[in-house]
């Protein structure tokens, strides 16, 4: 790790002295902002918590007075969390500015990283956030691929073999909840926290402490759910999707569950937030919302998803929260409460949340597609119109995840239609990618090969949505390895693909080194083969009845289960190709150019890493960023790049 | 007390330069409304278990609330005046700092203050006297859930208000530099409207 950084400072730029904070006395250590005083000022949180709950509960002759899953909400859960962020040192601009101090400079001109300590500060560069969720999603990502492989282990053969039915269920959730909340989410997050500011020609994100305040949410909220495989009970195992009435009576674990969810979201409807103010007022001049590139517009409608979507998921947690903890009745029938509630709030966020999984791969891809074929995007402006399109669909299709739920009749009909629908703004997509590709002077690199691998799983999973769509075979094949299949060919050669796509085709702009053209070509074909091998036996079992989230099944799907759970082993053992590629690239790679695919958008027009605030001096926008093939087009009129060493303070 | 502000006022700018702004609006208003936007639809979702419970549900209870209970509608009535009221004065000190009056100005923001911290105690003392715990049905649930998701929401807009007061008393903020006032104020009001509709669902229909 350490030399990946030493390397790193020699092809940044120099940065301003007053920023390294003086180190060293025990003193800086235990009391200036860091993961010390994080540590200590968590537990001190707790046991303030503790106390006020305790405390509480004494007051009012609550019996009894130590009560531990109340304790676990509010101070271990609540409390502890911030305080932790205080001690890093999240909040310190915000409480000398609340109490009109003078705000000291190296609280928030905290830019840039000189060493590899500063990934582990509060840090408002967005260009360092952006790495520092990329890393943390991909450690995730691991973890989360790592219970995916103990569960296959166990669904090698059918009867118990491995773990028991409860451990299961809480490996099949953790790793849903992982890849979902700690990886493809925030992965996009951070891709776009990098290249967004850039590709926008602005110095940073438009709030950068609100920003670190983001990403420092996302392992809190990570180290949430894996904590929940400590409580008596195991993990939280009532799914990703923490059904009521399933998940009241679940073991604490499960409390773990409703509120990690909680710090997940607050990060992500800030990042969005964040994204959306600066898309909208820090554009370089000239740059219309028509000359944006598409990933930015695939990153503003997402981020319109978040901040609209994201709350039903807080309140959905929030009531079985309080159901469990506070004894009311949201979802207990017998206290007069609706069972069904909890699925139409949890699936109104849900459901958009599939396109905030989605979008910005779309996003991605197209920025792959059109540089990598040297064409113009076809149909820009409807691609940016498709997502927009997306985005509004995308509010009206959450009850198709209920077909069989049990909800009002009249409603599946209408809901059905809704989601065919969105296959219309999707159609026009793959076929406007089609189109770029046709008679381009395709150029098969490793980012290429994921677009490409993501548009044609991307097909697939859209066909088999069409399916599931379908009330008729959606009673048929509700709940079965179909539906199992289904997510994974949108999700995993969906989405991460596009990252994968995305971490490819930026790693040069991020780290200044040029990653290793055949591991990576390698890591493609190994996982395209292993991900179909895996996932598309998944759509038989599926049709011929296997249920989902059992650890058992019958002896006829034997054979077929072995060998997926041999395809996932071959499809975790692609991913360390990856790692090896990205690690030894990071450290040795060859010196990157600042702009290796010749493209046209700004990002590509800085050095490689960019300047500490990106532009010297902020760009021109003169076109449209995707001129390639048009002779003499340019997006953007630069000024001449200056001397590292003249990058102003 | 201006030179204080003033000298305060040059350390405001670090990091990065300043980007170009390519929209008339405010950046820091603009986030303000999209937290709101966020806000509002967490308030949806609770409106929308309230709607559940109490519509959706074939075995809701002919009245509402069930007998033998009730609402204090006239507590929470006289709670609504002195909430509404806060967001006059909230914009009167706004106003005033705006054309450089601070003692109306903090004069506002200290019955802003006042004020809402009246609604609050209120509320946990119609709490204390409702006649109902959290455990009593899910009309309580639904009940506590508003005006609690409500009462926070409250609490966080008088921490921020107390905030504005102090830095208010110790001399900043200016007719040029508001913006420190006006954040808050989007965020009063927003807290004062939504009580409306939450009164409304709740208390009245």
């Amino acid at each position: 790790m350490t030399t990946t950084h030493e390397t790193q400072q020699t092809t940044t730029p120099q940065y301003p002295e007053h920023f390294e904070p003086p180190r060293g006395t025990a003193y800086r250590l235990l009391f200036g902002p860091g993961l010390v005083r994080g540590a200590w000022m968590g537990a001190l949180f707790f046991v303030l918590g503790t106390l006020l709950v305790v405390g509480l509960r004494a007051w009012w002759g609550w019996d009894p007075v130590w009560l531990w899953p109340v304790i676990i909400t509010v101070a271990g859960l609540t409390a502890a969390p911030i305080g932790f962020l205080a001690g890093i040192g999240a909040f310190d601009y915000w409480l000398y500015y609340l109490s009109g101090r003078p705000t000291r400079p190296e609280d928030h001109s905290g830019h840039g990283a000189r060493s590899w300590r500063d990934y582990f500060r509060v840090n408002t560069d967005h260009k360092v956030i952006g790495i520092q969720y990329i890393v943390t999603t991909f450690v995730f990502f691991v973890i989360g691929g790592l219970f995916a492989m103990i569960f296959r282990a166990e669904l090698a053969q059918p009867g118990l073999q491995f773990v028991n039915s409860q451990e299961f269920n809480g490996l099949v959730s953790a790793h849903a909840t992982l890849m979902i909340f700690l990886f493809i989410i925030p992965a996009f997050a951070g891709i776009a926290n990098y290249v967004v500011p850039l590709m926008l020609g602005a110095p940073d994100m438009a709030f950068p402490r609100l920003n670190a305040l983001s990403f420092w949410l996302l392992p809190i909220a990570g180290v949430m759910f894996l904590a929940s495989f400590l409580t008596p009970g195991g993990s939280f195992a009532a799914g990703w999707t923490g059904y009521a009435p399933l998940a009241e009576g679940q073991p604490l674990g499960q409390t773990f569950f409703n509120m990690g969810v909680q710090w997940a979201g607050a990060s992500s409807v800030m990042t969005a937030l964040n994204f959306l103010v600066t898309i909208i007022t820090m554009r370089a001049p000239g740059m219309t919302f028509w000359r944006m590139p598409l990933l930015v517009w695939a990153n503003f409608t997402t981020s319109l998803l978040v901040v609209v979507a994201t709350p039903f998921i807080a309140g959905s947690q929030f009531f079985v929260l309080f159901d469990r903890v506070m004894h009311t009745d949201f979802f207990i029938p017998e206290g007069g409460g609706y069972v069904l509630g909890y699925q139409h709030i949890f699936w109104f966020y849900s459901h958009p949340a599939v396109y905030i999984m989605m979008l910005p791969g779309f996003g991605i891809v197209s920025e792959v597609i059109s540089t990598m074929a040297r064409k113009p995007i076809f149909g820009y402006r409807l691609m940016a119109l498709s997502l927009v399109g997306i985005l509004v669909l995308g509010f009206s299709v959450w009850a198709h995840h209920m077909f069989v739920a049990g909800m009002a009749d009249w409603l599946r009909v209408p809901m059905m239609i809704t989601t065919l629908l969105i296959a219309v703004p999707t159609g026009i997509k793959v076929f406007s990618w089609t189109a770029t590709l046709w008679r381009g002077r395709i150029r098969l690199t490793t980012p290429m090969l994921f677009a490409l691998g993501f548009v044609t799983m991307f097909v697939i999973g859209g066909l088999s949505g069409i399916y599931l769509g379908s009330v008729p075979v959606d009673i048929h094949a509700s709940d079965t390895y179909f539906v199992v299949a289904h997510i994974h060919y949108v999700l995993f050669g969906g989405s991460v693909f596009t990252i994968f796509a995305g971490i490819y085709y930026w790693f040069p702009k991020m780290t200044g080194r040029m990653y290793d053209e055949r591991l990576g070509k390698l890591h493609f074909w190994a996982t395209f083969i292993s991900f179909n091998l895996t996932f598309f036996p998944m759509h038989y079992v599926g049709l011929r009845g296997m249920p989902r989230r059992v650890f058992d099944y019958a002896e006829a799907f034997g054979d077929l289960n072995f060998v997926i759970s041999i395809a996932s082993f071959a499809l975790g053992a692609s991913t360390v190709v990856f790692f090896y590629n990205m690690v030894t690239s990071w450290a040795r790679g060859p010196v990157a150019e600042a702009n290796p695919w010749g493209a046209h958008t700004l990002e590509w027009q800085v050095s490689s890493p960019p300047p500490i605030f990106n532009f010297d001096e902020i760009p021109q926008v003169v076109a449209g960023p995707y001129e390639y093939g048009v002779a003499g087009a340019r997006h953007a009129v630069m000024s001449p790049a200056r001397e590292a060493q003249e990058v102003p303070a | 007390m201006t030179s204080h502000a003033e000298a305060l006022g040059h350390h405001e700018h670090h990091g990065p330069p300043a980007a170009h702004q390519s929209s008339r609006v405010d950046p820091r208003v603009l986030g303000m409304f999209l937290f709101i936007a966020s806000e509002a639809m967490i308030f949806g979702s609770f409106f929308a278990a309230y709607f559940f419970v109490r519509v959706v549900n074939p075995d809701a209870p002919g009245t509402w609330p069930p007998e033998p209970f009730h609402f204090p509608v006239f507590v929470a009535g006289v709670n609504t005046i002195i909430l509404v009221t806060s967001s006059f004065t909230m914009h009167w000190a706004l106003q005033s700092i705006k054309r450089g009056q601070r003692t109306a100005f903090l004069a506002g923001m200290v019955l802003t203050f006042l004020m809402g911290l009246a609604f609050l105690l209120t509320q946990v003392i119609e709490y204390l006297h409702v006649g109902f715990n959290t455990g009593d049905g899910a009309f309580a649930s639904v009940f506590f859930g508003l005006t609690g998701l409500h009462g926070a929401h409250v609490a966080v807009g008088l921490s921020l208000l107390g905030m504005v007061i102090i830095r208010g008393f110790r001399g900043h903020y200016s007719p040029e530099h508001h913006h420190g006032v006006e954040l808050p104020g989007i965020y009063w009001h927003f807290v004062d409207v939504m009580w409306i509709v939450v009164y409304a669902t709740v208390y009245l229909i």
